[in-house]
């Protein structure tokens, strides 16, 4: 998800090294809710953050917003949903819960039908200050079909009746929403989707005026005129003139290169919220561009500005985490993300799924956590997904490769590039491997580790250090036939595993910007298309039991996926999880004990923390 | 005087037509990946990446998009005159951004060219009068130094100290004039003492080469034996003749600075041009990046074009045609 943040992020968590490792941190959380000691929070100041630049997908418009920061700022300030999240860290944070809908549906018998009723009092903010309708959630959904404004996760609405028809034009409206009454809508499906409520609470789903969005009709615009309906809103919001489109002019509390401000919502009524969820402490939140990453951490260290989303670098982690006085200050947290390796299933040697275990086995996880820095950035990846993606569901002592060099020797063995049989790859498909990695600290100091793990093998790799977007560029190139990479991370859209499977899912292969890098469910006629050898044995797919699993709501989901996780650990071994990474930052003297950790969107909640005013300079 | 001044403008014009072709083909053509790619989020499916291309305008070919580039830049777009277009970033319009932040960069230039013509004349002339004593080998010795410390170490030095440690320095940041003129020069003060060491130091050498090349001349022999005062041989005689040189050089150096003080901006959070086509440059904004070259380029050949003009009246001798 947080792509472009998480490269930064891990770039400078990396040089923390021994010292840090040693001091441990863990993951899953260092802070309780509310802060530490169980302080009462006091209500009313100014919460400042920092940042070296926003990094928004879609310049803050709801619809086309997919990376965590932006997704919490909008669901926990301004864009309220139809159910949503406690904005709390661990298990507490992923569980949906009713916001705008008065509860959390279940679908009908067959599945295919979700009704939702809107609560009374739920309004927009100004300029508008107008109730919220079922017409205006239905617009949100339009907006998402609507191709020219490019939403990011269509494929989550897709199965709506009349979605398709609507975005190919031959609609006017999307036939299987229906708003019988102003607090009333309901969802038709065309299929069973399991995780569609999920869907529903994500920032492109809420509420939309369309006399002010339906002004925008490209990507991106709106972003600077959001209306809320959530306890924040742009300050000057109610300055903007919406009696026409002609007569909207941005609001002055965003300045996409400079910094945004949120003050109340007076249209907001908590009294229809759940004041956990959304607890709205300060009365002010100011969030500013500053270039100079180490500006930034000096100034929360001393106490000018309260906080800040990026990554501190790792100097400034390794002194707050050997700091009696400062360690507190340090918030670790479960990012939801996994770092992985992919081997391609139609390269040699990779296309001998014994080579791949052999790989598995023969790759040292611990160390390629020390080059991460250690505990701090994360616990070691033995599945495809994190925990808490299974709402801590998945068998916490599994771990179906761990490092043994004399397992890897006897895959080695069983397969066709061994043509000796002593456990060492000796054909000419295992030299000079091409391996593409990124060229930031940690990438490098997992190279020699994997170098040397994979030597023992006898499989000899290749590394090509390239600049982040350029490394995606040539993995996601699908007929560059790149066999094994080590750049490629993934977290979650919310807590369903099924946002990982969508990069093992066949359908999903693209000619370029593809994510499935190892090709899992390529199918002859798509090797053909993408000029990919076949191998003779075939390609291992997920898709069948991708669709079964996505037909089901949770709990059976959540165990459904379980065993996908297993069986692509076990049977198509493309993956090589090494990393689940933590989310690290530090929080001012003010902020240390009203920092809150909001674990679906993987960053802070800014809607529940609180300032000691008295502390801040 | 008036035929070469249009002569070098119609010179320039062409000039910055091959910078923007140049700018174009490093930006737009030659890079290997696709820039919708970049935009067109998690899972850039083709139809995404078709809307956006689109929306961005790259769904021409690279020959039709350069021409609308260079036609929107002449007769302006939807927003105005010169027409730059919008950020694929922001989705803002480049011009209005660019252009205020052209004014925190000259804000910056200014100050900073103030402070390092007037360190760098001065250490040089008085070092160039005292010549092997003390004060000269001080003057060098700090030249040397400005020479070899990088700008963001100095940046870096020069918070830590009057910022951290001394407290007398609001930080980073930027206040505009208007809204408080006393923070904005406090913000100020440092990035403009930070970017002018640095050129203070080599003009200070410059200064003091050419005046002790000035000081051999017959003409300054022969005012000093007609009995002119010392005050007046410096200013009268010699000061002139050294400052041409060092006239041309600044001229050149404060175009230059406009989208070159990017350290500076980055370390001192000043929402300059510089640290909006670095940010630009890693986010694939091509459009800013196009945008900033053109005004870089315009400022160097007018700054150029002005600098000869004026030595034409700072020394006599040189006449144009």
């Amino acid at each position: 998800m947080k792509k472009r943040r998480w490269v930064i992020a891990t770039a400078l968590a990396a040089g923390a090294g021994l010292v840090v490792a040693g001091c441990g941190g863990g993951s899953g959380g260092s802070s309780s809710t509310g802060g530490s000691g169980g302080a009462t929070p006091q209500k009313g100041g100014t919460l400042r953050l920092e940042t070296q630049d926003f990094g928004y997908t879609d310049a803050f418009d709801p619809t086309g917003e997919y990376l965590g920061l932006g997704w919490g700022l909008l669901n926990q300030l301004m864009t309220r949903t139809l159910v949503g999240y406690a904005h709390r860290p661990n298990e507490p944070g992923n569980v949906l819960i009713p916001d705008l809908a008065e509860s959390v549906p279940a679908p009908s018998a067959d599945g295919l039908t979700y009704a939702f009723k809107i609560k009374q009092g739920v309004k927009f903010g100004p300029p508008l200050n107008r109730e919220i309708t079922s017409k205006d959630i239905a617009f949100a959904i339009e907006r998402i079909a609507t191709p020219s404004l490019a939403a990011q996760y269509p494929n989550y609405f897709q199965n709506i009746a009349g979605f398709k028809a609507f975005s190919d034009g031959k609609a006017k409206t999307i036939t299987g929403i229906q708003t019988p009454d102003d607090k009333t809508i309901t969802f038709k499906l065309t299929k069973k989707q399991g995780n569609f409520v999920y869907a529903m609470a994500t920032p492109a789903a809420s509420p939309m005026p369309r006399e002010v969005a339906g002004c925008f009709t490209k990507a991106g615009d709106y972003g600077r005129y959001v209306i809320s309906s959530g306890p924040y809103t742009f300050a000057g919001s109610d300055k903007l003139d919406a009696s026409s489109c002609k007569t909207l002019k941005p609001i002055s509390g965003f300045n996409p290169t400079k910094n945004q401000t949120w003050v109340r919502n007076p249209a907001y009524d908590p009294a229809t919220d759940d004041p956990k969820a959304r607890g709205a402490y300060v009365d002010k939140i100011t969030y500013d561009i500053n270039t100079n990453a180490k500006d930034i951490f000096d100034k929360i260290e001393a106490g000018t500005v309260d906080g800040s989303p990026d990554t501190p670098p790792s100097d400034v982690i390794q002194k707050y985490a050997t700091s009696s006085s400062l360690k507190n200050d340090l918030k670790i947290y479960s990012g939801d993300r996994t770092w992985y390796m992919y081997m391609n299933l139609t390269t040699p040697p990779f296309d001998d799924i014994h080579v791949r275990k052999a790989v598995s086995y023969a790759t040292n996880k611990a160390d390629l956590q020390k080059a991460w820095g250690g505990p701090v950035s994360g616990s070691i990846a033995t599945h495809i997904a994190p925990q808490t993606v299974y709402h801590d569901r998945f068998p916490k002592d599994y771990d179906p490769y761990p490092y043994d060099l004399t397992k890897a020797a006897d895959e080695m063995k069983q397969s066709k590039y061994d043509t000796n049989q002593d456990g060492v790859c000796d054909a000419s498909a295992c030299k000079n491997i091409f391996f593409v990695t990124r060229n930031l600290p940690q990438w490098s100091a997992m190279t020699p580790i994997t170098q040397a793990n994979l030597a023992k093998i006898g499989i000899a790799v290749t590394p090509r250090e390239l600049p982040t977007s350029n490394a995606y560029t040539t993995i996601q190139t699908t007929a560059n036939k790149v066999p094994i990479a080590a750049n490629a991370g993934w977290s979650k859209d919310f807590a369903d595993a099924a946002t990982f499977f969508v990069l093992q899912d066949g359908r999903n292969i693209l000619a370029t910007g593809n994510s499935n890098y190892g090709l899992i469910g390529l199918t002859a006629s798509q090797a053909t298309k993408f000029k990919v050898p076949y191998p003779a044995g075939g390609v291992p797919s997920l898709d069948a039991d991708i669709d079964t699993c996505s037909a089901l709501t949770d709990p059976e989901r959540i165990d459904c996926f379980i065993n996908v996780d297993k069986k692509s650990m076990e049977q198509v071994v493309s993956w090589l999880p090494y990393l689940f990474a933590n989310s690290v930052e530090t929080a001012s003297p003010a902020l240390t004990n009203g920092y809150v950790f909001d674990q679906n969107s993987g960053e802070q909640a800014f809607v529940n923390e609180w300032v000691d005013q008295s502390k801040q300079k | 005087m008036w035929q070469y001044i249009i002569r070098r403008l119609v010179w320039s014009l062409v000039v910055v037509l091959l910078v923007t072709l140049l700018a174009f083909i490093i930006f737009y053509v030659l890079p290997s990946t696709d820039p919708t790619i970049a935009f067109a989020g998690k899972q850039p499916t083709p139809e995404i990446r078709a809307e956006v291309a689109k929306n961005l305008g790259l769904n021409h070919s690279k020959p039709v998009q350069y021409l609308i580039f260079v036609k929107h830049l002449f007769l302006g777009d939807q927003y105005g005159w010169p027409g730059f277009g919008k950020s694929f970033n922001s989705r803002e319009p480049i011009k209005g951004e660019m252009f205020s932040r052209l004014l925190v960069t000259l804000q910056l230039a200014i100050g900073a060219l103030i402070i390092w013509l007037t360190l760098g004349i001065s250490i040089g002339v008085l070092s160039a009068l005292k010549r092997r004593s003390a004060m000269d080998r001080g003057a060098m010795g700090f030249a040397l130094l400005g020479i070899s410390t990088p700008v963001f170490f100095l940046g870096i030095l020069g918070l830590y100290l009057f910022w951290k440690v001394l407290g007398i320095n609001p930080g980073t940041g930027y206040v505009g004039f208007r809204d408080n003129p006393w923070d904005w020069f406090q913000h100020m003060w440092l990035p403009w003492v930070v970017l002018a060491l640095l050129s203070a130091a080599v003009y200070a050498r410059i200064v003091r080469g050419t005046m002790l090349d000035v000081m051999g001349e017959d003409y300054v022999r022969t005012a000093r034996a007609k009995g002119v005062s010392e005050r007046n041989v410096v200013i009268r005689h010699m000061l002139r003749p050294t400052i041409a040189p060092v006239l041309t050089l600044a001229g050149i150096d404060f175009a230059l600075l406009i989208g070159g003080a990017v350290v500076t901006e980055s370390v001192f959070n000043l929402p300059g041009i510089g640290a909006y086509v670095l940010d630009a440059v890693g986010q694939n904004d091509l459009p800013v990046a196009m945008g900033v070259t053109v005004i870089a380029a315009v400022f160097v050949t007018i700054m150029n074009l002005i600098v000869d003009i004026a030595y034409g009246f700072v020394d006599p001798r040189v006449r144009y045609t």
